[in-house]
């Protein structure tokens, strides 16, 4: 996979934990999940076909899901702006950092372009930070995906691809989690009147 | 019996997922109900056999068929969970019943609850018997979807709240552990081997000395931190309480006695498979740490006024770091302390969660307080948390006692004398801590309004304690019978 396509996943996640429209923060999200179906799609020319199969699916997945996240947040109007915990730039800060620390402390994993398996890491520990650091229960959503993410681009890297049945049951899983997640904030909506997470803290010891 | 293996492990998934298809056409709670039991016999039934066939081949080597394997463990955990899953299924309608609300509508909502309760069971009841890695970790992440829903079945804010954090935290973990079996799979790959089945625990096992160690000892810390976060372990558990807590009692049941051991003989099979590749040292140090780790978070909890679930569920943290602890030591004792842990914890745990459901119901503001005098007022919810709590806290002859004594001399024998005796203190204040909240919550005075207990309401309690009771007073007998045989022999070789 090209060093520009790996790059610009790693631009488009780092915008998702900046930005504070959701409807932004989901198109930067189908555009993230395109660059990296329309990457495996090149590397699987005249490859296996689990690799076809494998960018088909990621193709497939960048469609769905943002429609599906769409259609979520218009049955979710938020009344008011969620009030973030940190500024965009500390966010970006921390983002940053956490991803250095990819660069820094991930050994070769075997593939053989430290370049891919620094962002693949880095992108999991993205959408871990997304989701600690924004508070909408719609962006945590959204960091799910992007580490997601993060583990296909390393999937469609293995050499001769990995077994289509990893990939299509990755995805039935990831459409099964984010199904559930979505039933869980319309719930969520409907009980509080908004996504705000720091509203569920209830429960302590 | 071994002929019938191949039938047998397609058809233990298989019922419980025709189950949620059933429960989905149900037009009646009556109906619903009755269609739970009708196919939650069989699946129990056929799981059972499938144990009992796993379980007679003592020491012989596992039984692998193109996408199952078959061993030692894989029968104690289906034994487990069927046993479990059946008692869920039997009192998910006393549950119901008394449940105010539900996220969806009251029509819709019963055949929701069994749908997602027999899809949970399926999953769980897959996972022990798959002979992939790659495919374990699609079916666990599953689980994850299905008892999300359950755990926020209520739907009040507190079961949303919960039922949330679990969904995220534990797809986080798995999403890491992912990442340690794509690691793997780029080693496989390397070695020319790229088809599904690189990833079968019997292929890892063979290439594991051919494993490159750095990228293979990456791939074991990233498997075992991400399943750490399924399985409860500290310092990773924060979803746990809250989970087992809201969650409906027959649910609890599940995800406590049946979900987090399945997911810990994964991480077990891990160890197993790498430890060739990464140093026994390391994969030994890595399970005391979660072990211990996970024991010393609990105890302080247990000492606390909880409410009864909640203090089940700490229970559960502490219980889970016990059987780390085993495996890690790996010796032929730790290992027959394990097998005994995992049976016996199943059974008190569920017993303390189904008697839940009367406790709540003659007492409700024992949802978020600790209880209080419950033998007062139910002779029967009282000898079912009693027989719980007595036989978690490892009173003899609970054969808790046995499997932690067991573990101990076990660790002893690998030479971790400290980390023995650092747990066999906390164990003991976990089990003063127990013993405590039995005298004030069970035999204790009333400080409270209860309700009284009608008698024939009181029946299936009594017929579940009598049933997990003597399970529970059955396996310390039997687990004499462990240390030293072939069965244990050939797990503690981690043979696969």
């Amino acid at each position: 996979m090209s060093g520009e396509i790996v790059d610009a996943m790693l631009g488009l996640g780092l915008a998702v934990i900046v930005v504070r429209r959701r409807s932004v923060a989901i198109a930067l999200l189908g555009a993230q999940s395109l660059v990296l179906g329309i990457g495996a799609l090149s590397i699987a020319g005249g490859g296996s076909g689990s690799s076809l199969v494998a960018s088909f699916v990621l193709l497939s997945k960048a469609i769905v899901l943002p429609l599906l996240i769409y259609a979520l947040i218009r049955r979710t109007r938020e009344p008011g702006l969620v009030l973030a915990a940190a500024s965009p730039l500390v966010r970006l800060a921390a983002a940053g950092a956490v991803m250095l620390c990819a660069v820094v402390f991930v050994p070769p994993l075997g593939l053989g372009s430290a370049h891919i398996e620094h962002a693949a890491v880095a992108l999991v520990l993205l959408g871990i930070a997304i989701v600690v650091a924004r508070r909408p229960i719609l962006f945590q959503l959204l960091g799910l995906i992007v580490a997601e993410n993060g583990l296909s681009l390393l999937a469609a890297s293995v050499p001769g691809g990995l077994s289509y049945v990893i990939e299509l049951g990755a995805l039935f899983d990831l459409g099964l989690v984010v199904t559930v997640a979505a039933a869980f904030a319309h719930r969520i909506h409907s009980e509080l009147g908004t996504g705000d997470t720091e509203l569920l803290r209830g429960l302590r010891d | 019996m071994t002929d019938l293996v191949p039938i047998l492990a397609a058809a233990v998934p298989a019922l419980p997922l025709a189950g949620m298809l059933l429960a989905l056409l149900a037009r009646t709670p009556r109906q619903a109900d009755i269609l739970a039991l009708a196919v939650g016999l069989p699946s129990a039934a056929s799981a059972l056999a499938l144990a009992i066939a796993a379980l007679a081949r003592g020491g012989a080597p596992a039984l692998r068929g193109h996408w199952y394997l078959l061993d030692g463990a894989s029968g104690v955990l289906l034994a487990v969970i069927a046993v479990v899953g059946l008692g869920s299924v039997a009192v998910s309608p006393a549950y119901l019943r008394a449940s105010g609300r539900s996220w969806t509508t009251a029509a819709r909502s019963r055949s929701l609850y069994y749908a997602a309760l027999f899809l949970f069971w399926a999953a769980l009841l897959a996972v022990p018997i798959v002979g992939n890695l790659a495919v374990a970790w699609l079916i666990i992440e599953a689980t994850t979807a299905a008892s999300a829903l359950l755990v926020a079945f209520s739907g009040r804010r507190d079961a949303l709240e919960a039922g949330w954090k679990y969904l995220v935290l534990t797809t986080l973990g798995l999403s890491v552990a992912l990442l340690g079996i794509i690691v793997l799979a780029i080693s496989q790959a390397n070695a020319g081997h790229h088809d599904l089945h690189a990833l079968d625990w019997h292929a890892l096992r063979l290439a594991a000395h051919a494993l490159p160690k750095d990228s293979t000892l990456v791939a074991f810390v990233l498997l075992l931190a991400g399943l750490a976060t399924k399985i409860g372990w500290a310092p990773v558990h924060n979803w746990l309480p809250d989970a087992h807590s809201e969650a409906p009692a027959p649910v609890s049941a599940l995800l406590s006695a049946a979900l987090l051991p399945s997911v810990l003989l994964i991480a077990w099979r891990v160890k197993a498979i790498l430890a060739p590749s990464v140093g026994d040292a390391t994969t030994h140090a890595v399970f005391i740490a979660f072990g211990l780790a996970s024991i010393l978070v609990a105890v302080p909890f247990l000492w606390r006024s909880l409410p009864w679930k909640r203090l089940l569920a700490y229970s559960s943290l502490e219980h889970m770091g016990v059987i780390g602890l085993g495996i890690g030591f790996g010796t032929p004792l730790a290992i027959a302390g394990v097998v005994l842990h995992v049976a016996g914890h199943a059974l008190a745990k569920s017993l303390g969660f189904y008697a839940a459901l009367p406790l709540l119901r003659i007492d409700p503001e024992a949802a978020n307080r600790a209880p209080d005098g419950v033998l007062s007022d139910s002779r029967s919810t009282a000898t079912a948390m009693g027989i719980s709590l007595l036989a978690l806290s490892g009173l003899p002859p609970s054969p808790l006692f046995l499997s932690e004594l067991l573990i101990l001399l076990g660790g002893v024998a690998a030479g971790d004398v400290l980390v023995s005796v650092i747990a066999l203190i906390a164990l003991a204040l976990g089990f003063l801590g127990l013993l405590h909240a039995f005298v004030e919550g069970v035999v204790g005075e009333r400080k409270r309004h209860h309700r009284r207990a009608h008698s024939r309401a009181e029946r299936p309690i009594l017929a579940l304690t009598a049933i997990l009771g003597g399970g529970l007073l059955a396996l310390a007998p039997a687990g004499l019978l462990l240390p030293g045989s072939a069965f244990v022999a050939t797990l503690a070789r981690g043979a696969l």
